[in-house]
């Protein structure tokens, strides 16, 4: 990357940063009535959301649009295996659609109501959305996915629905893995100064839906040791393969708690429940997330850390404001958006 | 030369729902309308062709799905007035969804037939790596009571979370042999372990060679069980391929019935956003070219069953953004249009510059490539393309023409300069001459793209921008002005009134940007300074741009000179391969060059003048072929 692109990725960035809501702000949204929620966001981001009430999606469509508009415009300095990685990192909003598209189908949805919970990617849309929808049953949708840069996700998420049937978080789960193995990949062919720095934030990530995963699988699932630790993703951060299988041993939550590194066990130490253990890890990670914007020099990792903070920002907003349009309880808003923790 | 869209009338026609159909086929087949969406509101609440369209959006997609398998080419529909009522297009769909499950679930079946076969020959691969060792492999089959082993591919990139997980379970995994991303594997473990084992496996991709239960012997006797396996599901693949094939052949009939109903509904099915009716009573609009109008109350009086209001009007200014343009058809025109339209539609009542585009356009190729030889080589070869791409013939000859007569102007026959005599003179002569007249050609185009702007400004109501704008009146005459103090300059004869003549138009210019401007006082400043200078400076820049005209005649004779110096280095045979090939390395090469830097003064020098190409396609309702 040139100097000057350099530096104008360094404005961007910055400007970007400085738009973003802090945990403690987005939390204190959830006792705001919807205008005021809205009127703030403007203020903060100078973008111009709007609200129809005959088209409630309008602004969620709104918020991925904005986010998408700026993520176009930070990967563009970027070229090769940094671009690819950025540009694979951008589809983790396609998967929301994917995951839309199978539980609907497997769900025997109308295809309506499907089309109303898509995203609308733009340029970042690799799915031939509306050849899915006109597909008749779930198994033709599926060839017709495998057929597309989620060949792969999508094999092991048929083979997951042929052994499980459709269940929503083992689906979720199957297709997160795949995708944060591929990404994996595509940090891989990353230098080594960029690998490094990506990877702390990446790590972060990994570290999340891993242990996340390990303690769904050993106790809400009820699956063998050796089948809960298949099911991982790549290692991240702390929890490296040996501790990861150690893990996978233990009999309670509360063993695993214990197990944890020291760092991990003491943000674990009195969250009961693994809902509320998800939210503290993911807060966990979008803080390492946070460090590596507002405080590392290295451009690759500030720009994938902002689209992972942004992504989060735009889904806990767009929970929150449906959440709101719905009017419901700020008490359910809470635990919908993860705040109770 | 030039002219604008046709003429063009707004139409709404109220008629009752039952003729509705009838009249979208009557317009279709006329290809005059141009469909407009039926105003909202409560007077005309209702969506009438909705339903239809939503049919035949379904019918279509499942025909299309289902057209990938036909391998008997359709039959065209011989009448084109059948009505296609909601019923029909109903049951043939409901046909087709019952046509397209047995396709599907046959799909389904190849799809995993086709997985098996694929399992089947990685296991061979497998085996084969077995073939050399004196090994009984009815053991894989008599599973010991401490002991467990099994052999089988897994996807090389699940191996090593594989091989962790399995160390869980005091399993051990090897491999054997790798290829193409699969891992031939071998592994073993106690037997007390085995269900726990077999669901990480199942999770894995794990595909294990099975013993049939009849099986005790070598390796080798294996592969031939493997290879009879094969063969079956190969076997079935091919029957499952032809049940398909028969399937679609026995409803060919519904198929085509299906075909020529979409061809039929299509046009009514088009407007379902469009047409609006309460009650019985449908209305729908649309713009038609203003000559047909008789026409078309002819056609719909002869058509339609019930009696029905048909009102014409013209556009009013406020609507000209929304009118379609319909550009003069004219088949020599054809292709120049189309290189138009790359830049941008014309507005409605903007100038179709596709006249004066084809005639400036072919007047500076033969310019800039002015050769009797090569014209007429240019002209003869586009003809190869007159069935396959006729607009390419058209250009290609006319532009060869241009050539070969500028190439008698300037007496050039394949680069030879002292074959034919010259009507007026070789480029090379006087190249100052050739030179200022480029500009002069350059200063001429410039000035009629401002006129045409001023005609659009003024055809689109904009009186203002007409007259006192940098592209209408005022830039006009700054232009001219310019031109007449650079011409005074150059003879040592600039004073004010020179001076004066510039200064007035350029006054009126600023003082128009300044009123269309808005913000603070130094952002007005500024941006009235900027525009400004901006305007003076595009201007210089775009006449000297038209020095490349001049530049490229000289570079064909230059390049010329080139090709015979080489060749007068060599002898005979040489030298007549050289001139040949040079010959045919300038027609390609310099000609292409020629043809783009054409275009680029049209788009940039002319076009983007007095053109925003933001206008709107008419696309006519019809039928589609």
């Amino acid at each position: 990357m040139s100097s000057f692109s350099s530096v104008y990725l360094d404005t961007r960035l910055t400007v970007l940063a400085r738009r973003l809501f802090s945990f403690e702000q987005l939390i204190d949204f959830i006792e705001l009535d919807l205008e005021r929620i809205l009127t703030q966001v403007r203020q903060h981001t100078g973008y111009d959301y709007r609200v129809d009430h005959s088209n409630p999606r309008l602004i969620e469509g709104q918020l991925t649009n904005h986010a998408l508009d700026e993520f176009l415009i930070l990967i563009r300095p970027f070229s090769g295996s940094e671009r690819r990685f950025l540009q694979f990192a951008i589809r983790w909003f396609e998967l929301v659609n994917l995951k839309v598209l199978i539980r609907g189908k497997f769900n025997a949805i109308d295809s309506d109501l499907i089309e109303q919970q898509l995203i609308d990617l733009r340029k970042f849309a690799d799915l031939p959305i509306k050849q899915l929808l006109e597909t008749d049953d779930p198994y033709e949708m599926l060839r017709l996915l495998e057929t597309t840069a989620y060949g792969g996700i999508v094999r092991t998420a048929r083979r997951v629905y042929e052994e499980h049937g459709n269940d929503l978080f083992l689906l979720d789960a199957t297709i997160d893995r795949s995708f944060f193995i591929d990404l994996h990949h595509h940090a891989r062919f990353l230098g080594s100064e960029d690998a490094e720095n990506v990877g702390r934030v990446l790590g972060g990530l990994l570290d999340r839906f891993n242990l996340l995963w390990l303690l769904r699988y050993r106790f809400s699932y009820g699956l063998s040791p050796a089948r809960s630790y298949y099911l991982l993703t790549k290692t991240g951060n702390r929890l490296h393969s040996a501790h990861l299988l150690r893990l996978a041993r233990l009999d309670s939550v509360e063993e695993v708690v214990a197990a944890l590194p020291r760092q991990y066990r003491e943000l674990l130490a009195n969250v009961a429940g693994i809902s509320d253990m998800e939210t503290v890890m993911e807060y966990y990670s979008l803080s390492l997330a946070a460090e590596s914007l507002h405080r590392l020099p290295n451009l690759l990792s500030r720009t994938f850390s902002y689209i992972v903070l942004r992504e989060a920002e735009v889904r806990f907003l767009q929970a929150l404001i449906k959440g709101k349009q719905l009017g419901f309880e700020n008490d359910l808003i809470r635990q919908a958006v993860g705040a109770r923790a | 030369m030039w002219s604008a869209p046709q003429e063009m009338r707004k139409v709404g026609l109220y008629m009752v729902d039952a003729d509705a159909q009838r009249a979208a086929m009557t317009l279709a087949r006329m290809a005059v309308l141009h469909p407009l969406e039926g105003p909202d509101g409560e007077t005309l609440p209702e969506n009438p062709a909705a339903p239809y369209h939503e049919v035949y959006h379904d019918l279509n997609s499942r025909f299309g799905k289902i057209s990938g398998f036909i391998r008997k080419p359709l039959e065209t529909p011989a009448e084109s007035t059948r009505v296609v009522t909601l019923d029909q297009l109903q049951a043939l769909d409901q046909q087709l969804k019952a046509l397209w499950a047995q396709i599907s679930a046959l799909e389904e079946q190849i799809r995993r037939q086709n997985e098996k076969i694929a399992a089947i020959r990685q296991l061979a691969n497998s085996l084969q790596k077995f073939t050399s060792l004196d090994l009984d492999l009815g053991r894989l089959r008599r599973q010991g009571r401490f002991l467990r082993i099994a052999v089988g591919t897994i996807p090389a990139e699940n191996f090593n979370q594989l091989r962790s997980a399995l160390s869980l379970t005091q399993f051990l995994i090897k491999t054997f042999y790798s290829s193409e991303g699969i891992n031939h594997v071998v592994l073993f473990g106690p037997s007390q372990h085995r269900e726990e084992v077999q669901d990480l496996l199942q999770s894995a991709d794990f595909r294990g060679l099975v013993v049939p239960e009849e099986f005790s012997g070598s390796p080798r006797q294996l592969q031939a069980d493997l290879d009879l396996r094969s063969e079956e599901a190969e076997t079935r693949l091919a029957e499952l391929q032809q049940e398909l094939y028969d399937l679609i052949d026995a409803n060919l009939a519904v198929l085509q019935s299906a075909r020529d109903a979409l061809l039929l509904a299509q046009p009514y099915a088009s407007l379902g956003n469009v047409l609006k009716g309460r009650g019985g009573l449908v209305y729908l609009q649309g713009w038609v070219p203003a000559r047909r109008e008789n026409e078309i109350r002819q056609q719909l009086d002869g058509h339609l069953e019930y009696p029905f209001q048909l009102e014409f009007s013209k556009p009013g200014q406020q609507e000209f953004d929304r009118v379609p343009s319909l550009l003069k058809k004219s088949r020599l025109l054809r292709p120049f249009q189309g290189l138009v339209k790359n830049f941008g539609m014309p507005g409605y009542r903007e100038v179709d510059p596709s006249g004066l585009f084809a005639f400036s356009y072919l007047l500076m190729f033969g310019m800039m490539f002015g050769d009797i030889g090569h014209g007429a080589v240019i002209a003869l070869a586009s003809l190869l393309f007159v069935r396959s791409y006729p607009g390419v013939t058209i250009v290609g000859v006319l532009a060869g023409m241009s050539s070969l007569f500028f190439g008698f102007v300037y007496g050039s026959l394949f680069g030879y300069e002292h074959v034919v005599p010259a009507l007026w003179m070789s480029p090379m002569h006087d190249p100052v001459q050739v030179l200022l007249l480029a500009v002069l050609w350059g200063a001429g185009f410039i000035v009629i793209a401002n006129l045409l702007a001023i005609r659009n400004f003024y055809a689109a109501g904009q009186f203002e921008q007409a007259y006192f704008s940098g592209k209408g009146l005022a830039g006009l005459l700054f232009y001219l002005a310019a031109f007449y103090s650079a011409y005074q300059a150059a003879n040592g004869r600039f004073g004010w009134l020179e001076a004066l003549v510039m200064a007035a138009p350029m006054a009126v210019i600023v003082r128009f940007q300044w009123r269309q401007s808005s913000g603070g006082l130094v952002e007005r400043i500024l941006v009235v300074f900027i525009e400004g200078l901006e305007h003076i400076i595009s201007n210089v820049s775009g006449t000297l741009s038209f020095l490349r005209v001049a530049a490229f005649s000289l570079n064909h004779i230059a390049l010329a000179a080139a090709v015979f110096a080489i060749a007068g280095m060599l002898g005979g045979f040489g030298h007549g391969v050289t001139v040949v090939l040079g010959n045919i390395f300038i027609i390609v090469l310099e000609g292409a060059i020629v043809a783009i830097q054409c275009l680029r003064l049209e788009y940039y020098e002319g076009f983007s003048r007095f053109f925003n190409g933001k206008g709107r396609a008419f696309e006519p309702l019809k039928f589609e072929t």
